[in-house]
């Protein structure tokens, strides 16, 4: 194994590359240009292929045509990037085509500032694209390796899945630096957990079968199977269609196949004293979670029974963690309070559920051990030039 | 070494604050420590407000954030300004005096002038080297941290061209803080 102090935009580069990837287009934006850049030196090294596309929108959907035609693709942005993904988003959604795309999240909206943090995507990668009638598989590290790790676990759930998964991370993920370790072999890979998928190719005649069935190969272009890779309803046998009994069955696919093998990926977060039934139960993901667990190991040896619940597996969204009947705040690196909404929904209806948030840059630990003080005493969460709000 | 060491670096784009970070971030992980850099910056390539902020740990390091750190390297009077309260009492400011004008007497913590600017003029009669003299004298202040002999390994690794006159720097910056 290779051990070196590389960029979080680095890591996912060789993660990706581990895990089969021989194509990626893009288009630049701060902070993933060092990922595009690192594909375009990478990949012709591994015989891939790099390509710079015009916008966005035009980079995922020449990823749609890669795998189309049977390579392993991906495409990286930050918030303003992943907005203008949404309609390739749909296709490769509706069709069946696995990609992988990395949203490295900045401060918004829109351009808002290009080296500062942001979770403001949380409710888009589950929405990514209009139309609904579909589920998403949204994957969240928390440090340049576990990014690496990521990127390889998003290719195999694509391969098995047949989809598009995001792999959402945040400036200070991509473009800080970390010590980070590379498997150079197979071995190397399985010791570190790491799991691949092989592409195949669909030989048909059931091409978008209407059941919950995983492990299907996409369909490829030119191989003379004779399936479509339509943006109208496909039917089974390959062909498209604008009836509503046959898109019924396409969209119960669509959703099922993910709700129903949640098992490949719950076991995807992370618990820190939360054992003994803690009175407040902090939830975050992404670089946030990093200083809630600096903030947890002192407020623990400060006294305070607090417990902290790490995300990685965003989407779909696992409520199975909030069945206890306590106090839960949500950290996340945005003012408006997204993460919480949905764990509000997942918690029993008498739970307490509080968030604190911060805009552009991390909470700091005094402020987090004020907060988890306050809400153990029953106190109301007050932030300085904020009404006070009903979180 | 204690378990959590933190250095921020800060000053303007162009200086190499993320070099310095980088070359002593690299230099740990070849000790085998772990190693976070979080790097803040502005839209501009060069003259922005830069910051570096590593971390080095013997175990896992959680928050990347140097909340009280051990070392300040200043190189601006508004990165002065800006940290210089965050340093705890056992903490370290080297300043280099063409950049950060005037100190603050009432800190408790402690500052160490590097003339970095002048000694790379007095020197090398160009700037550019002020940055190996700063790693150079990193070297000294971290002597118990981190072997010198790795961080200027790390040092021409990073830095592509003339090793010479760079190696001859970094022990400049030793020497000073001797």
């Amino acid at each position: 194994m290779k051990r070196f102090l590389e960029t979080g935009n680095f890591a996912i580069t060789e993660g990706a590359i581990l895990a089969g990837c021989r194509f990626f287009c893009g288009y630049p934006i701060t902070p993933a240009t060092e990922l595009a850049e690192a594909m375009s030196k990478r990949l012709p090294q591994e015989g891939g292929v790099y390509l710079q596309a015009e916008d966005e929108c035009g980079a995922m959907h020449v990823c749609i045509g890669a795998s189309l035609g049977g390579m392993k693709a991906m495409t990286a942005t930050s918030g303003p990037g992943y907005i203008l993904y949404a309609d390739p988003f749909g296709w490769a959604l509706g069709c069946e085509m696995p990609l992988v795309v990395v949203n490295s999240g900045r401060v918004g909206p829109v351009s808002g500032i290009t080296g500062a943090p942001g979770q403001g995507e949380f409710y888009l990668t589950r929405y990514p694209t209009q139309g609904g009638n579909f589920e998403c598989i949204t994957l969240a590290p928390n440090s340049a390796q576990e990014a690496m790790a990521m990127v390889v676990e998003a290719f195999y759930l694509a391969e098995r899945f047949r989809m598009p998964i995001t792999v959402l991370g945040d400036q200070l993920i991509t473009d800080g630096f970390e010590d980070i370790t590379v498997p150079e072999n197979e071995d190397e890979m399985k010791e570190m957990g790491f799991r691949t998928w092989p592409r195949g190719s669909c030989a048909g005649p059931n091409f978008y079968p209407f059941t919950d069935d995983l492990d299907i190969p996409p369909v490829q272009m030119g191989s003379g199977a004779g399936g479509l890779c339509s943006d109208w309803t496909p039917t089974v046998e390959g062909y498209d269609i604008e009836e509503v009994e046959a898109h019924h069955k396409h969209a119960y696919r669509l959703i099922y196949k993910v709700r129903n093998h949640r098992d490949l990926f719950n076991h995807l977060y992370e618990k820190k004293y939360m054992d003994d039934d803690p009175d407040l139960v902090v939830v975050s993901y992404g670089t946030p979670s990093r200083v809630v667990n600096t903030a947890v190991d002192k407020a623990r040896s400060l006294g305070m029974k607090v417990g902290a619940l790490r995300l990685i597996n965003l989407w779909p969204f696992p409520d199975e963690h909030f069945t206890r009947k306590t106090k839960y705040l949500t950290v996340e690196l945005n003012w408006d309070g997204q993460l919480v909404r949905e764990v509000q929904r997942a918690a029993p209806k008498d739970a307490a559920v509080h968030f604190l948030g911060t805009c552009g840059d991390l909470p700091t630990i005094p402020d987090l051990l004020e907060n988890f003080e306050k809400l153990l005493k029953n106190q109301p969460l007050e932030r300085k030039g904020w009404e006070l709000e009903a979180w | 070494m204690k378990d959590r060491l933190e250095i921020v670096a800060s000053g303007f784009g162009g200086q190499g604050v993320v070099r310095l970070g980088q070359v002593l971030g690299e230099a740990a992980v070849k000790e085998g420590l772990r190693v976070t850099m979080l790097k803040s910056h502005g839209t501009e390539m060069r003259g922005g407000y830069v910051r570096a902020q590593v971390v080095l740990s013997p175990k896992t390091i959680d928050s990347p954030m140097c909340e009280n750190p051990d070392f300040f390297i200043a190189l601006s009077s508004a990165a002065y300004n800006r940290f210089k309260d965050t340093v705890p009492e056992d903490g370290v400011i080297l300043f280099d005096p063409a950049f950060v004008e005037e100190i603050d007497e009432k800190l408790a913590c402690t500052h160490r002038e590097l003339p970095a600017k002048q000694l790379a003029m007095d020197n090398f009669g160009r700037p550019i080297f002020s940055n190996s003299i700063a790693l150079g004298a990193m070297a000294k202040l971290l002597e118990n941290e981190l072997d010198k002999e790795v961080i200027l390994e790390s040092l021409l690794e990073i830095i592509p061209k003339f090793h010479d006159k760079n190696r001859e720097a970094f022990q400049v910056g030793y020497d000073y803080m001797s």
